[in-house]
């Protein structure tokens, strides 16, 4: 009975403890970096990069983030958001061709990464309103 | 037997599995607006740059520490470390310290945070009005326990908001009249 239980115990946790230290630097997960990117990605038709930083920066002040710190010249901007849980977030903007700007937002919940792709479209559909702009899925 | 096993199993992927991330954490709910509300105040007459040192000038007056900015973007960050004991908490603690034999944790100290952001007021067209502005500021708080856990929350009373803008009015009519 005993054995049947350290058993049972070991299957269960087996499966949840098997991603070593370069796995989680890496994040390497099921997905391909090219999934990853394309459901963290939006274009908007604008070449305004202080515009597009600047709604980014109050869309995250609009869902309860404090923002972390934002830097001009590199498009980045990171926030933090306290409830009852954690969740960090890096928005970078890059210009893509003349006309358009490249935005990519990657999250973490807690201590795990945010790969639920409606999280994503989710916080593109914010930023759209504040923005004022229609977000194209990534090339 | 068996069935009791699967429970088991069950029961330790519940606790692992416990803290699921919020389904709708990147969507703008009405509460959002009502806060939006609380933390922005509006400005005339005063450049951004002016403005921005004034925020910035204020967030000293209050102890804060400057931790990072980009005025290009009106964007100050600021924390300070500060006691978090609350005697009622205390006197809680003690009471069931008493009744149970078992202290429980209350507040040691916090580190509270706040971004504070400049943007400028648009029109119906989207142009930026020339020298008018929203200042919105947002204070978060890490409380550390006498266990050494720790909790955090986004600050929403009302009197903290009201507070602070009544301060920023003062010094951005100081920095107006450049006293």
């Amino acid at each position: 009975m005993k054995r049947m239980l350290i058993i049972a115990l070991t299957v269960a946790v087996l499966p949840l403890g098997c991603a070593t230290t370069t796995e989680r630097i890496l994040d390497a997960g099921d997905e391909t970096q090219l999934q990853k990117r394309s459901y963290e990605s939006r274009i908007f038709d604008t070449s305004d990069k202080e515009k597009v930083l600047r709604a980014i920066i109050t869309t995250l002040q609009d869902l309860g983030f404090v923002t972390d710190r934002a830097d001009f010249t590199l498009g980045t901007v990171s926030g933090t958001k306290y409830e009852r849980y954690q969740i960090k977030i890096t928005v970078s903007v890059r210009p893509k061709g003349k006309d358009r700007i490249m935005v990519r937002a990657n999250a973490q919940f807690n201590i795990e990464p945010i790969n639920d792709p409606k999280q994503y479209q989710d916080f593109f559909f914010s930023l759209e309103k504040s923005l004022f702009l229609a977000a194209h899925e990534a090339d | 037997m068996t069935k009791g096993i699967t429970i088991f199993v069950v029961m330790i992927f519940l606790v692992v599995g416990c803290l699921a991330q919020p389904p709708h954490a990147f969507l703008v709910t009405p509460e959002m607006l009502t806060q939006r509300q609380l933390e922005t105040r509006r400005y005339d007459g005063i450049k951004e740059a002016d403005l921005l040192s004034a925020c910035a000038n204020l967030l000293q007056d209050l102890g804060f520490q400057l931790e990072n900015s980009e005025s290009r973007l009106g964007v100050l960050t600021v924390s300070k470390q500060r006691d978090a004991k609350d005697a009622g908490e205390i006197v809680a603690s003690f009471v069931v310290a008493m009744l149970s034999g078992k202290p429980i944790p209350y507040s040691k100290d916090q580190t509270i945070r706040a971004a504070l952001v400049v943007r400028p007021v648009n029109d119906s067209n989207g142009n930026a009005l020339p020298d008018n502005h929203y200042v919105r500021v947002t204070f978060q708080r890490l409380v550390r326990r006498t266990d050494n856990t720790i909790y955090v929350e986004t600050l929403r009373d009302p009197k903290i908001y009201e507070g602070f803008y009544e301060k920023l009015s003062k010094s951005v009519f100081i920095e107006d009249q450049k006293i």
